[in-house]
């Protein structure tokens, strides 16, 4: 069955085991913790509060709806933590599965098997993306729960357009530490350079609207995600179109670099 | 069925500015067990790895089991048994599910044979990998070479990390495997790993192969160092001029010298004295290297 069809994906899966039962956990209790002041915060007229910052300041933290249930949830756990925390999860893992099996050796015997390097590397990358798609489905089902516990008004299918887009992102970044890795060899050259693109990306859609540079904004993949704000305007289809052909894309490049390549393991 | 398993014709393999092979010419014949002997970085593992498809020539032709390795790709890969020379596997798995890994790798091949060959080299198959000391992990690594019954075995420092029992096991396993039809190609950085089973030999230095043997007659080039003991005292100018012998010491009642070739001759001049002992040992390869291939570079 799936352990026979995709040896390689299921292999990597039961490594992780471990490791995603953290993360998983992890994601979860962030999200109970700051989903669950947000009642507590109605009290305080966070909106006064906010209202005082200047506009640039509101703007650049995207604090516009931090009053309304959806935009605080933007705000922090899909706006920020969890994009953050499971960008460095998955740049992490992308680049190890590949670049990393081969700078350790665990990649000889698999690539002197009777596989194709292109089975390996897509096998690889999907084990990367059901890892992304499982965490986020933890921060998805946790938040809808605690919508549902706390009456919170958020809308479900605004909740699955930002879980889209969320998971669309941080697979984008993967993707992109994983194809470079597969290309060069060398997971720091990945880790540095979907790291690099995860930075940069943040900072323009941070940056660009206050200094009115729309270019930064039409780049950035933080953009794509949470310019028009899914939690409360649901799908954006032209932004979640980018955020599905990023990885795409780069996942294609890669795998011609990783089957052209000298393979140092 | 092709008689030649491996061949290699004017191999070359550049590493950016660095060129590891330097035109390697290779025929590895079917059914025969071929020594690939030559000191760390001499390009062994390099040529490894152009067999297996992980890297590809510079320039020159390379085919195993007549096939181009990137054109033969899984197919021709499900037909090679390979074990690394520094072998790497995850720490986290046993040793039970690395090799259940490669049988569903290979598609279920060598399943039935797991277990047996486990057996046989007590093999610990549910400790984890990282538990197991360098000899255990290299017997999991021999298991997964042998156990999909490979027509072609290529094998990069086998016998590192096996105690002497488990050598000799291994180097039966060998055997077997070519009596099943199977070629074996491996190599080592020193020949006492393969002389007792290899029937030739190619000796490769700085990317280049310079010599191809059969292992008898490199055996013989490598000499032997004698020594005899005498009733008597014994001069130089008894054994001076012998063919095959050097390194000649006489000194009172005793005589040194490394011989090369038939013991005839000295056998009958020592014969002319009373001899109290004598002692033949085999002169180790590694000190063949020495003197015959360490020579200047030409270019």
């Amino acid at each position: 069955m799936f352990n026979e069809t995709y040896p390689i994906t299921a292999g990597v899966l039961h490594d992780q085991r471990r490791s995603l039962t953290v993360w998983g956990s992890a994601m979860a209790g962030i999200t109970v913790m700051y989903v669950s002041i947000f009642p507590v915060m109605g009290g305080l007229d966070i909106e006064a509060l906010v209202s005082s910052f200047p506009d640039a300041l509101v703007e650049a933290l995207g604090y516009n709806e931090i009053g309304t249930a959806s935009g605080y949830i933007s705000s922090t756990v899909f706006g920020l933590l969890a994009p953050i925390i499971l960008a460095v999860f998955s740049i992490g893992v992308g680049s190890r599965l590949i670049a990393g099996t081969e700078e350790d050796g665990t990649l000889e015997l698999e690539l002197a098997s009777p596989t194709s390097r292109r089975a390996i590397y897509v096998q690889r990358l999907g084990a990367l993306w059901a890892d992304i798609v499982l965490l986020v489905a933890v921060v998805s089902a946790v938040t809808w729960a605690m919508v549902v516990g706390l009456s919170l008004d958020v809308a479900f299918m605004n909740l699955v357009a930002a879980s889209i887009g969320l998971g669309l992102l941080v697979l984008g970044f993967g993707t992109i530490a994983l194809a470079v890795g597969a290309a060069t060899g060398r997971r720091p050259v990945a880790i540095g350079v979907a790291a690099a693109i995860t930075v940069v990306g943040f900072m323009f859609d941070a940056i660009g609207p206050t200094i009115d540079a729309g270019w930064m904004m039409a780049v950035s993949p933080f953009s794509w995600y949470m310019d028009n704000n899914p939690l409360s305007q649901g799908f954006d289809v032209v932004g979640t179109a980018m955020l599905a052909v990023l990885p795409l894309a780069v996942g294609a490049v890669g795998l011609i670099g990783y089957e052209r390549r000298d393979l140092m393991v | 069925m092709t008689s030649v398993v491996i061949r290699a014709e004017a191999l070359v393999k550049d590493y950016g500015s660095v060129r590891a092979l330097r035109g390697v010419d290779l025929e590895v014949e079917h059914g025969e067990i071929f020594g690939f002997i030559g000191p760390n970085g001499a390009g062994k593992s390099t040529t490894i790895r152009l067999l297996l498809d992980l890297l590809r020539p510079t320039s020159g032709e390379v085919e195993v089991l007549g096939q181009n390795p990137a054109a033969g790709g899984p197919e021709l890969r499900s037909r090679i048994g390979y074990l690394p020379g520094e072998l790497a596997m995850s720490g986290n798995r046993t040793a039970r599910e690395h090799l259940e890994y490669m049988v569903r790798l290979r598609g279920g091949s060598g399943a039935n044979r797991l277990e047996p060959l486990a057996e046989r080299f007590g093999v610990e198959l549910d400790k984890q990998f990282r538990g197991l000391s360098k000899g255990n992990k290299q017997k999991v690594g021999v298991v997964q070479a042998f156990m999909h019954s490979p027509a072609l075995l290529i094998l990069d420092e086998p016998t590192s990390g096996l105690d002497p029992l488990l050598q000799r096991e291994f180097l039966d396993l060998l055997l077997e495997a070519r009596e099943a039809g199977a070629t074996v190609f491996m190599s080592s950085h020193v020949l006492r790993e393969v002389e007792e089973v290899a029937g030739r030999v190619a000796i490769i230095r700085s990317g280049e192969i310079v010599d191809v043997e059969n292992v008898r007659v490199l055996r013989n080039r490598a000499g032997q160092h004698v020594e005899f003991k005498f009733g008597e005292v014994v001069s130089q100018e008894d054994f001076a001029g012998l063919s095959g012998l050097t390194d000649l010491e006489v000194t009172g009642h005793s005589l040194s010298a490394v011989l090369r070739g038939s013991p005839d001759g000295l056998l009958k001049a020592a014969a002319r004295h009373e001899v109290v002992s004598w002692s033949a040992s085999n002169l180790d390869l590694e000190e063949l290297f020495m003197d015959f291939y360490r020579m200047p570079d030409e270019t």
